[in-house]
């Protein structure tokens, strides 16, 4: 019987290839300040919440804080309070496909690792260092970019992937004067990290993250505070005819989770690349790898 | 020999709510007015009570690249057009989001081998000296090295 199975650079990998060791811990009585101090500082999405002998008990994400900031609640407020229970793990040997799997079933962005002893972090999982672990294997492979650049150029950059491939073609988006209360809807309706701001001219105007709610939360800003007061610009983006490794390069140096991409003019925003996507994609940044994918077995 | 007697009490403080350049600056005025290098500055909150504690290293933690091993196997990166990005986000922080919120603080009766006891056990190079929850005094590591250490050289 022949079978064709589906492959990507990430088959065979495992867990702790691609994990981080660092893991950010509080407690139950941590305030939500400090726990966005620790987010910030360490630039992590989500801290664990440890209880008695340094047991996980729980995980507080920027969307859990952003939650809180909805719905009005002070900024000292515990851990506990909103943390949610209880963390979701995979095993050091587990396989990376398997382990994108659980991300992906139960939506969430990030894994905790243990090893031999089931009640002990030892590792963090999320969809960043899955990419950084692609973005450096894919610079290692004989079919690099960087290693055939001189000769057959032509024959080689047709080979490689665009933006335009990979990307989401939804961007969401809030109005300037729009308040924070309907930016958090709008992002977490949609389950996103950011949404486009854009002016009355409908152009691009700024962006909010999860990141920059949490920081106005602690800074004691209002959810009736327009968006335009807290949005960052110049809004960073690609065009979607740019080349999928150098989006990839831009995003990993630049620490953010994604860019707008263009089509035609800056002002033109089309879609979104954020560094989950790339992680689901599964593949390098050339056709070389996607092709890979499909192995005939008999 | 007690944390009263070689505790500096002139020492620069910060508020939460000031930014990453305010802080940067501040570094600067009190190495020059305190006559050493300071490479931690405590903050204080409206009451002057004792909130956190900035050093160049949460600094140079929050901006330093998450995927930085990356960086070292690229030959082929114009870094002075990223470090500017990376400075970039330095912008709308303040020394609250990135401040070290757990301080440990000594009592102006602690003893000197109590204090390099601490210094060593938990790799702290500044203390602040507390009474009444405030703080009255910094214990620098290079204060209790040469206090104990300087009637050896004679």
């Amino acid at each position: 019987m022949v079978f064709i199975e589906r492959r990507s650079v990430l088959s065979g990998m495992l867990v702790q290839e691609a994990m981080r060791k660092r893991v950010i811990r509080v407690s139950r009585e941590t305030t939500l300040s400090d726990c966005t101090n620790r987010m910030v500082k360490n630039k992590v999405a989500a801290v664990l919440v440890t209880g008695e002998d340094d047991r996980p008990v729980g995980v507080v994400s920027k969307t859990d804080l952003i939650g809180a900031f909805y719905a009005d609640l002070p900024i000292e407020a515990a851990a506990a309070d909103i943390m949610a229970a209880p963390p979701l793990f995979c095993f050091l040997d587990d396989s990376l496909e398997s382990a994108i799997d659980l991300m992906h079933a139960r939506g969430v962005h990030r894994l905790y690792v243990s090893g031999a002893e089931t009640d002990r972090v030892i590792g963090t999982l999320a969809y960043p260092d899955i990419v950084g672990l692609l973005y450096r294997y894919c610079r290692a492979c004989g079919k690099s970019v960087s290693k055939v650049r001189r000769g057959t150029e032509d024959e080689t950059n047709s080979s490689r992937l665009r933006v335009g491939d990979v990307m989401t073609t939804s961007v969401r988006a809030c109005k300037t004067d729009e308040t924070l209360a309907e930016v958090i809807e709008e992002l977490t309706s949609h389950r996103c990290g950011a949404v486009l701001i854009r002016n009355p001219a409908d152009h691009a105007a700024g962006v909010i993250s999860k990141t920059d709610l949490v920081i106005a939360y602690k800074h004691g800003e209002k959810t009736g505070t327009p968006a335009k007061v807290i949005m960052r610009h110049p809004v960073l983006s690609c065009d979607a005819n740019d080349f999928l490794s150098v989006a990839l390069q831009q995003m990993l140096l630049k620490d953010v989770q994604r860019l707008f991409v263009y089509k035609d003019a800056p002002a033109r925003i089309v879609g979104v690349l954020s560094l989950s996507d790339s992680a689901r994609f599964r593949s390098g940044s050339c056709r070389a790898c996607t092709s890979g994918r499909l192995i005939v077995g008999v | 020999m007690l944390a009263r007697d070689i505790m500096d009490t002139r020492f620069h403080t910060l508020k939460p709510h000031e930014t990453v350049a305010q802080a940067v600056k501040m570094f600067q005025t009190a190495s020059r007015e305190e006559g050493k290098k300071i490479f931690g500055l405590i903050v204080v909150d409206e009451a002057d009570r004792l909130v956190g504690m900035l050093s160049m290293y949460d600094i140079l933690l929050f901006i330093q690249p998450k995927h930085m091993k990356i960086w070292g196997e690229m030959e082929d990166l114009e870094p002075d057009r990223l470090f500017e990005d990376l400075l970039g986000k330095v912008k709308g922080i303040q020394v609250g989001d990135i401040m070290t919120t757990e301080v440990v603080t000594i009592g102006p009766e602690t003893h000197i081998l109590s204090i390099s006891d601490l210094m060593i056990d938990k790799h702290i190079r500044r203390l602040p000296v507390s009474e009444n929850g405030r703080i009255i005094g910094m214990v620098y590591m290079s204060d209790v090295f040469y206090h104990m250490l300087t009637q050896f050289l004679d």
